[in-house]
């Protein structure tokens, strides 16, 4: 059940986009194309995913016992870092395909700030292991969610006549607040599960 | 420049249904439920429905004037978008609300999308969305009961009804709207009436509301009761509460609802499961401004994904299946 | 390239409007939405990334000869990580309240794109001085731009503003919105900064034009 709640929080109710400002500048700068939208969420998902699960692992069997917390931030950046350029090398070697669609994706994520933000929360709820890795995936899923939505919504835009001075950062900043402003109904929701 | 409303894949077939038509078609159906709301709850209904419109219609001009596009109140858009806002308010809330409301609706809604046909989301819902979330007491307790026009103590019988799934307001008194509730959602023989004619008129299609009213009433039979299953009161699901007036007059929106048949059974079914779990789980004892914005949100989905058969498939089914 | 004392006050000036991390360039958008809530939020957020910005500026232009080009993206993240661990402490230390407060978002500087984009675009390029400048410039715009949003936000949403134990006005002259405060509010607030901004811009250079 517990797993339940951390996915519901994730995806709906704690939503890295408009409940917890977290992965803003690739989510305003990469929905303008439905492809790439959907081509980003895959990488995300990967990407969060893997690196809740070796942060987590890493405050609980390294920095923790060695007494280091001090330096979580210096330790998670490198590790990302470094995992999302070994993921590029070794996408680019055995898998080609997913490379070609995934692979240029991968170097704007180590900015994504939902990334390192989703280590940090799992540190702050003091998950392990297990729950980090479904809270970051949870998360990365919720991010999708609203990324591909967004571009379901930016894709018309093509095709309508928006006022051109406000095109750009004013409009999708005001559409991700009335998009927020929806999923303000999800707050509380299922409130003896999700935390 | 309205004709943008009418967003449709083709084939495209050609109506007489000017924008202007549609839109006072709208305003004609929702006429009863603002007079009921005006007997039920006084006075100071109308007076919001009014201080609502105008601001709708002034927001409008005004906007327009200022960025110099062709002011287009006359297409009626403004007062369906105000008289709507004010339906779905509490009738005690003091004059500003329905001002500041409208205002948000047309400008940041509607308008800086560049205008009808552009907007992504129901404006009249988006507003009461904010207003919820900026004055949520005044948006929660300005009840009064009807008929005696004092201020009501309690909350809506909604939120007794979700947490006993029963209620003690009989058939009758529901029909007729006499409950505390906002202004237009009581009176569900007024919002029938209105919703039929827009059906009949071809206005609407009835595959969102009946979508929508069914799956909440089924839902809540099926899980309405705490503690039991299949006990739940189909009907006091539908007729306590916005679920009516949502799902004739806001699911139904052209713009932000999708445009093939079976995306809109979609989208009536979507609203009535997402009202179902916030009414039921949630943490708000209504779900159905939420509901229909998130549908609208995932409408340019529906659309993508849910295309129409092309002309002609069928045919060459049959004919594969003839072993040709 | 040698010092170009000539152009340091045109680097610390760029960062204000030709170049403002915000409203022209639109990095760092999570922390200026997050951290928005008060008007003084905004300020330690804003201090801590002058902090972080001018160390890493500063290093980065003292050793970018000899950074190699290809290693140069982890080089910066080290040099940016190493002055966010030093704020993260010192203000644990000193404002607890505070780090609180900000959360996730004083070590999430570390990817806050503001920093990287000066390092990458001025201070791998140009000479130490005009890289303190450049990192100055930027980060005081930035933390302007925190207190102007945070103050709009705190303003609407609270009826007033606070600002230690001093409170302007004494009680609300309105209803306060409590959605300024919600994320919702915190979107629209900053949609409409930059969407009047950008009508201001396009009228300005209209009039030019005729």
């Amino acid at each position: 059940m517990e797993v339940l709640g951390i996915i519901l929080a994730g995806v709906l109710v704690n939503n890295f986009v408009f409940m917890q400002y977290l992965g803003i500048c690739p989510f305003l700068g990469v929905s303008k194309d439905f492809d790439m939208a959907t081509g980003m969420s895959g990488a995300v998902i990967f990407v969060i995913t893997v690196a809740s699960t070796v942060t987590a692992a890493l405050e609980q069997y390294v920095l923790k016992p060695l007494e280091l917390e001090y330096l979580r931030t210096i330790v998670y950046i490198l590790v990302i870092a470094s995992f999302v350029q070994l993921v590029e090398i070794f996408m680019k070697k055995t898998l080609p395909g997913l490379y070609q669609a995934l692979g240029i994706y991968l170097p704007l994520i180590t900015t994504n700030c939902a990334v390192l933000g989703a280590a940090m929360l799992n540190v702050t709820k003091s998950y392990g292991v297990v729950l980090s890795t479904v809270s970051g995936f949870a998360g990365a899923l919720g991010w999708s969610l609203a990324i591909i939505i967004f571009a379901g919504i930016r894709e018309r835009w093509k095709l309508m006549d928006i006022p051109a001075t406000l095109d750009g950062f004013p409009l999708a900043l005001i559409s991700t607040g009335l998009m927020s402003l929806a999923f303000l109904g999800f707050s509380g929701l299922f409130s003896n599960l999700v935390k | 420049m309205g004709d943008r409303l009418l967003v449709t894949p083709s084939p495209h077939v050609k109506s007489t249904k000017t924008v202007q038509g549609i839109m006072l078609d709208v305003v004609i159906a929702l006429c009863p439920a603002a007079i009921a709301g005006t007997v039920l709850f006084g006075f100071r209904s109308a007076l919001i429905i009014l201080v609502s419109v105008a601001s709708a219609v002034a927001s409008e001009a005004l906007y327009q004037k200022a960025v110099k596009r062709q002011v287009s109140i006359n297409d009626f858009s403004a007062v369906i978008t105000g008289l709507l806002l004010a339906l779905t308010l509490p009738p005690h809330v003091p004059l500003w609300i329905p001002a500041i409301g409208a205002a948000f609706a047309i400008v940041l809604v509607k308008q800086v999308f560049g205008g009808l046909g552009n907007n992504f989301l129901n404006p009249a819902l988006a507003a009461r969305a904010f207003l919820l979330a900026a004055w949520p007491l005044h948006m929660t307790q300005d009840w009064v009961n009807p008929m005696t026009y004092d201020a009501a103590t309690s909350a809506t019988p909604l939120a007794g009804f979700n947490a006993t799934g029963q209620t003690a307001f009989t058939l009758k008194q529901m029909l007729l709207g006499q409950r505390p509730g906002s202004i237009g959602e009581t009176c569900i023989l007024a919002l029938l009436l209105g919703g039929l004619y827009l059906i009949v008129r071809d206005i609407i299609d009835y595959r969102i509301p009946l979508g929508y009213l069914g799956t909440l009433a089924i839902g809540t039979w099926i899980f309405g009761k705490p503690g039991a299953f299949f006990q739940g009161d189909p009907l006091g699901a539908i007729f306590l509460g916005g679920a009516f007036i949502g799902a004739f007059f806001m699911a139904t929106d052209y713009v932000t609802s999708p445009v093939t048949p079976r995306g809109r059974l979609y989208m009536g079914i979507g609203c009535g499961l997402i009202t179902l779990v916030i009414r039921l789980w949630g943490g708000y004892p209504e779900g159905v401004t939420y509901a229909i914005l998130f549908m609208n949100l995932v409408t340019p989905l529906i659309d993508k994904y849910v295309v129409p058969r092309y002309y002609g498939s069928g045919h060459d089914k049959m004919a594969r299946k003839g072993g040709r | 390239m040698k010092e170009n004392r000539a152009s340091l006050g045109y680097d610390f000036i760029k960062g204000f409007i030709k170049e403002n991390p915000t409203f022209a360039l639109a990095v760092g958008m999570c922390p200026t939405l997050a951290v928005t809530t008060c008007l003084v939020n905004g300020f330690w957020m804003g201090v801590a990334v002058i902090f972080v910005l001018t160390f890493s500026n500063v290093l980065i232009s003292l050793l970018r000869k000899l950074i190699p080009d290809e290693i140069r993206i982890p080089v910066f993240i080290i040099m940016i990580a190493t002055p966010v661990v030093i704020v993260e402490l010192v203000m644990k230390a000193y404002l607890p309240e505070m780090y609180s407060i900000l959360g996730i978002f004083v070590p999430l500087i570390v990817v806050n794109c503001i920093v990287f984009h000066r390092a990458e675009a001025f201070a791998y390029r140009n000479p130490v001085l005009n890289s303190a400048m450049d990192a100055l410039g930027s980060g005081m715009a930035f933390t302007l731009n925190l207190m102007l949003i945070g103050g709009i936000r705190e303003f609407l949403g609270t009826g007033q503003i606070a600002i230690g134990n001093v409170v302007f006005p004494k009680a609300p002259l309105f209803e306060p919105a409590a959605v300024m405060l919600t994320p919702p509010g915190g979107f629209i607030t900053l949609g409409v900064l930059m969407a009047l901004l950008n009508i201001v811009i396009a009228r300005v250079g209209k009039r030019k034009q005729a």
